[in-house]
């Protein structure tokens, strides 16, 4: 059976796409508003700016690629689909980052999980970050707005053996759980949302917004790099970008982007950057700094029977009974999900070579993985990372300290006695020095001496945030409540460096529904003026 | 394993003996790319090392299975961002160099000339060194490596893992 593609289908149509690959002379393009950026952010803005009828460009550095071409391979996934082929790490090279880089950005190939904004998130930003105006009452509407938009719902399917294992562990330990809602229409439960869905169920930018976008007229730039924001007092006047080959490295091209208004959606990590690059007004040195990950440790677990963790919805059970134990500003809290289990994925996130890391391998099917997601930023001891440019490119230097040591230790016990408890014959905490440990009580001993420390334990991300924080007070945010800059009229940031602490919680729907309420506040003003 | 058929396969899988011979000269040192840019004889040497168990039983089955890893490194190489690849590339040019060998393995004896044993005494050393460097360097090379094995559907087999078929 063919799936429709509607990126093909609609191509085929006339929608204005243009390959920057294919470009041999210097463009000048012109819009109402101008979009870096096609994932969480940039898609929704642009879809709500195309349907208030303004003109509308996305500029997006990656690929247009489609269910055509997602074929359920790592190898083909990491280097079409995400930033440095899924290889980024921060500077110390202690943490592993996951970013998408193509047309619906890491909605493309993110797990589908889908929460609201947390409430104590919401609270800290209203007391500490002078974040106007978002409530989990005042942002109820367009949480709504876009489930309903993104077919967001709880996915009652029976969960995978992989994530049963986490719900079981739950119950025998009489610790919280939630099922999680998903962005899926007609969803095969393969397990391959990391490799782009090959059956356009999950409902990424890539097949929602971006297609009603273009469907409205809009013009999508790929494989163009907005290198440059060229600005005079407060206003910004062009965006100078260089087109990307195939392989993505410049062709020499140059573009220009001129508009009423500019968004930059390019993501936590790269709107900073651009900004840095751009030597944007930044009177107290906010840009870049405190971006936020989650910092993931991981814990595998042999089980007697068969896991299979690759095959099926990825994540559709997640535990928040240790999230905010001790307050938001108390030691930090943990999240507990499991990732999907794939062949580069775990090989690489595991330790060891040889005969010791092929006999683990060999093991695959058998292997459950639960991961902590650290929530950071809110402790005084928690500040995240900061961004830094090099000469090719940027760095982000995000040292991981006791607070976070801390929070890993206890994690690590956490996940191993919810493994044992939901049956595991053994538990392997991801970290040099630990070998499997057969009971719980081995464990929680094993864990309490273990040595933890950069490069030593395993650290990973798929969730980038922060750098570039919203709030009134411009001596701690470069952007208002509204995500409109204190600087430059026509300049706004969409996408996930508004948050001035990291989530507690994956990020996507919060960047959709605050994008929502602000790209609508944002068209209506410029149909306004217009 | 014994010696001569870990050199032997390490080396037919390459082709790259040619190289070794320029790679080792006296003369040799720093970086000279256009005499084995892309480290084929280096990783030949690296990859048995790593996937030791991993890698099938069979000669002619190890051989291609090396000789497939090799071209998946050396492609995902070209897929990383510059400031990657350029410390990747120092690192690989400083093992392929007599002084950088002392520096990072305190020996100025080629890797081609060391046992199995010798090489895992020599990947055990930086990782578990207090050298971030070093340590980074064993990290950088193995992530490389497993990736790149794991990341062909030739090499699934013993995971018992295969793609879905999703349409017939
Ligand atoms: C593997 C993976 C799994 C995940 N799973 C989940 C999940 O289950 N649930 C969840 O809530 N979240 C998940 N996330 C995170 C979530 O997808 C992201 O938080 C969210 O998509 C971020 O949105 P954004 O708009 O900030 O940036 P992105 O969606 O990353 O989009 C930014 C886009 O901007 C482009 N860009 C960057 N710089 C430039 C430039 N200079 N010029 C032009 N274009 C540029 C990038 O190529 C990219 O396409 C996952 C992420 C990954 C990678």
């Amino acid at each position: 059976m063919a799936i429709q593609d509607p990126i093909v289908e609609g191509l085929a149509k006339g929608w204005n796409h243009i390959d920057a690959s294919q470009v041999s002379a210097p463009l000048t393009l012109e819009a109402d508003v101008v979009i870096v950026g096609s994932g969480a952010g940039g898609g929704v803005a642009a879809e709500i700016m195309a349907e208030a009828g303004l003109s509308v460009i996305i500029v997006e550095g990656g690929p247009l690629k489609s269910s055509e071409s997602f074929n359920m391979e790592e190898r083909r996934a990491y280097p079409n689909l995400y930033q440095q082929a899924a290889s980024m790490k921060t500077k110390d090279k202690a943490i592993g980052i996951f970013q998408g880089r193509a047309v619906g950005g890491s909605t493309t190939v993110n797990w589908t999980t889908s929460i609201r904004t947390p409430d104590h998130a919401l609270a800290f930003w209203a007391k500490e970050k002078s974040v106007k105006g978002l409530s989990t009452e005042t942002l109820a509407p367009w949480f709504a707005k876009m489930e309903q938009r993104l077919n967001i719902s709880k996915w009652e399917f029976e969960p995978n053996r992989n994530n049963m294992a986490l719900k079981q562990g739950c119950e025998a330990l009489g610790w919280e759980y939630t099922v999680i809602k998903r962005n899926v229409a007609g969803c095969w439960n393969t397990g391959y949302c990391g490799m782009g869905c090959p059956v356009n169920a999950k409902q990424s930018m890539l097949v929602t917004t971006i297609p009603a976008a273009l469907e409205r007229g809009a013009t999508l730039v790929s494989r163009a790099k907005v290198a440059k924001i060229e600005y005079h007092q407060d206003k910004i006047f062009g965006l100078k970008a260089q087109a990307l080959s195939q392989t993505l490295t410049p062709t020499g091209v140059e573009l220009l982007f001129k508009a009423k208004h500019y968004i930059l959606s390019a993501g936590a990590i790269h709107t900073p950057a651009l900004m840095m690059r751009s030597k944007l007004p930044d009177p107290y040195g906010i840009i870049g700094k405190r971006t936020f990950l989650h910092p993931t440790v991981l814990s595998g677990a042999l089980f007697n029977d068969a896991i299979n963790g690759h095959s099926g919805a990825p994540q559709s059970i997640y535990s928040d009974q240790f999230v905010w134990q001790n307050g938001a500003a108390g030691d930090l809290g943990y999240k507990l999900e499991v990732p999907p289990v794939h062949p580069i994925l775990i090989a690489s996130k595991t330790l060891g070579y040889g005969q010791s890391h092929a006999d683990l391998m060999a093991q695959f099917n058998q292997l459950q993985v639960t991961i902590a997601l650290v929530r950071d930023g809110y402790h005084p001891d928690s500040q995240g990372g900061q961004v830094e440019l090099t000469d090719h490119g940027f760095t982000l230097d995000y040292p991981l300290n006791n607070a976070f040591w801390e929070a890993a230790r206890r994690a690590f016990a956490s996940m191993a006695e919810l493994q044992f408890a939901a049956g595991a014959e053994k538990v392997l905490p991801i970290s040099e020095g630990m070998s499997m440990l057969s009971s719980w009580p081995q464990a929680k001993k094993a864990i309490a001496e273990m040595t933890l420390a950069p490069l030593k334990t395993i650290v990973a991300s798929a969730h980038v945030m922060g750098g570039c924080p919203m709030g009134e007070d411009p001596k701690m945010s470069m952007v208002n409540s509204e995500g409109r800059s204190h600087y430059f009229d026509n300049l706004s940031v969409m996408d996930g460096s508004l948050f001035p602490t990291s989530l507690g919680a994956n990020p996507q729907l919060s960047i959709y529904g605050i994008t929502a309420r602000n790209a609508t506040l944002l068209a209506q003003e410029l149909k306004l003026k217009s | 394993m014994n010696r001569r058929t870990f050199l032997v396969t390490a080396l037919a899988g390459t082709g790259a003996l040619a190289l070794g011979v320029n790679l080792y000269s006296p003369s040799y040192v720093g970086v000279n790319k256009h005499l084995n840019s892309e480290h084929q004889l280096l990783f030949s040497l690296l990859v048995p090392v790593f996937l030791d168990g991993a890698l099938p039983q069979t000669e002619s089955l190890r051989v291609a299975a090396q000789n497939r890893t090799i071209d998946a490194i050396v492609a995902t190489m070209a897929l990383l961002p510059t400031d990657a690849r350029d410390e990747l590339e120092q690192l690989l040019t400083l093992l392929e160099s007599r002084l950088g060998l002392l520096l990072l393995t305190g020996s100025m004896t080629p890797l081609l000339l060391r046992t199995p044993n010798e090489l895992i005494e020599m990947l055990e050393k930086w990782r578990s060194s207090y050298l971030d460097m070093m340590v980074t360097a064993y990290q950088g090379l193995r992530e490389l490596v497993v990736a790149s094995y794991y990341a062909c559907p030739e090499h699934w087999g013993r995971l018992n893992y295969e793609k879905p078929i999703l349409f017939s």
